[in-house]
């Protein structure tokens, strides 16, 4: 079988207080067998936020986002809203 | 001649060449543009500045470009003016406006950065400029780009309203209604912009575009007799106009050009879409983004990539964050109207509105002097207020009837 081709998608992660301390990161990454590599991160008692690169098959990528948004994580684009 | 060093990521410092990028490599922060300040300060002065055409390209030397400017010739140099009824109704001894919404040619700041941008477009050598846009960046992209003759395409989301459809349609762009929310535009726009060899003007443009609020500062300064005011209120969306505002002060005070730039930032936000300013008053630096929910359309930024420079600003300048609610706003957007005769957009009504609430509250003393920042034009807002203010009195064509429909004023 043909590998599938990898992409790769640049993200800010938004944690909520709940989340802070839960490995959804990993989670997301092992489910959908997406490798992230984190370049920024930030955290203080009431927030999260982390930038990073994911990468793997377009569709787990989707499936991935999909996930961490249905946990309560913010996923948006790093350039903040494109639309002004 | 350029003055112009390299781009710069403002948060690791790593620099990169001038290339139509927005992004570090390493660690994703955001770049900036960098200038050779030693060598603008020996042929920038204020005699030089005050000689030359009053557009925003006078103070080209600390602009991005590498050529004479190219587009937007007729843009900036707006009003600026003391707004004394203002002042007096305030309680506040000295309120100045600058004027924005009479910027050329679409009646918007956006004019400044999209000048900018579009010249440094050519410069790159794009034949096809871009942006997505709900309303003034749509207008000044459409109308800079048939004047510069580029290729333009306008993405907007399809449920816009018609108004803000006609004034970017009006210039035979390439307007792309996308049948989606707005999160939707935003995402398609991102892929859009990394597939086509465009120049988008807030994306791969974007540390160039940014660059042309600064002109905003750089008036205020000069306007005011080549000094800074006590106070700025700014509005924000995604705090771009804050952080050059400050950045081009910094500049003059680099360049000698002033003496002091102590002046205390404070930004002004929708309470429908205010993420800067609630994590200003958590005392958080980490932006929450939101789902906006405002009349303020032109300040409904979620997720505001500058953020956390303004916060920054904000806090080192010992300024503050300030929300009105829609009624403040269309309260704002009247006492402007009825005071100095100014109709704003809902982003002036905002900025108005905190204005109040920090004098009131006595953040701002009502002794010192205080600028306001009025972006935009209140004929493109209609809708905001039109409910909301008067209605004509209705006669019959004699003067029976006007004597009995407006007596109680005679």
């Amino acid at each position: 079988m043909p590998k599938k081709k990898l992409v790769k998608k640049i993200v800010k992660l938004v944690f909520p207080q709940e989340l802070i301390k839960e490995p959804v990161t990993f989670r997301m990454a092992k489910k959908y067998d997406i490798m992230p590599n984190v370049r920024r991160a930030k955290v203080t008692k009431t927030i999260g936020e982390s930038i990073l690169e994911l990468e793997g098959e377009e569709n787990n990528i989707e499936k991935g986002i999909r996930y961490l948004k249905k946990l309560g994580v913010d996923v948006k684009p790093i350039e903040g809203d494109i639309v002004d | 001649m350029s003055y112009v060093k390299s781009l710069k990521c403002r948060e690791c410092g790593r620099t990169y060449p001038k290339k139509p990028i927005y992004v570090c490599e390493w660690c994703f922060g955001p770049l900036e543009v960098v200038y050779d300040y030693k060598r603008i300060k020996k042929v920038l002065t204020r005699e030089k500045i005050s000689s030359r055409e009053k557009n925003l390209w006078r103070y080209k030397e600390l602009l991005p470009i590498d050529k004479e400017p190219m587009v937007g010739l007729n843009s900036g140099f707006t009003p600026f003016f003391e707004a004394k009824n203002l002042s007096k109704v305030l309680g506040a001894k000295k309120i100045f406006i600058k004027d924005d919404s009479v910027n050329h040619p679409t009646l918007s700041f956006k004019d400044r950065v999209v000048a900018v941008a579009l010249s440094k477009a050519k410069e790159f050598g794009f034949k096809t400029v871009a942006c997505a846009s709900t309303g003034n960046l749509a207008n000044s992209v459409s109308s800079h780009s048939k004047q510069a003759g580029f290729n333009c395409y306008v993405f907007i989301p399809a449920n816009l309203e018609k108004s803000k459809i006609v004034s970017s349609l009006i210039y035979g762009v390439n307007l792309i209604a996308v049948d989606g929310n707005y999160d939707d535009v935003n995402r398609l726009c991102g892929e859009i912009a990394s597939k086509y060899k465009w120049a988008f003007v807030n994306v791969n443009l974007r540390p160039y575009y940014a660059e042309g609020s600064k002109t905003y500062g750089f008036e205020i300064v000069e306007q005011l007799g080549w000094r800074v005011p006590k106070h700025i209120i700014v509005p924000a969306a995604s705090g771009s106009l804050l952080t050059k505002i400050y950045k081009g002060i910094k500049e003059f005070k680099q360049l000698g050009l002033i003496k002091k730039s102590d002046t205390k930032f404070h930004i002004a936000q929708a309470d429908g879409c205010s993420p800067i300013v609630s994590a200003l008053k958590q005392n958080c630096d980490i932006i929450k983004p939101v789902k906006p929910n405002t009349i303020a359309k032109s300040l409904a930024i979620g997720n505001p990539a500058d953020g956390f420079y303004v916060i920054d600003i904000v806090k080192k300048t010992g300024g503050f964050g300030e929300v009105a609610t829609d009624e403040e706003i269309v309260e704002g957007i009247k006492l402007l109207a009825e005071t100095e005769g100014i109709f704003t957009e809902t982003a002036g009504g905002v900025t108005v509105a905190v204005c109040k609430k920090l004098v009131e509250s006595k953040k701002i003393s009502k002794d010192e002097e205080i600028v306001i920042c009025i972006t935009g034009n209140g004929l493109k807002t209609q809708e905001a207020v039109e409910n909301k203010i008067g209605r004509p009195i209705k006669i019959k064509p004699n003067i029976k009837s006007f004597e009995e429909e407006v007596r109680v004023w005679l």
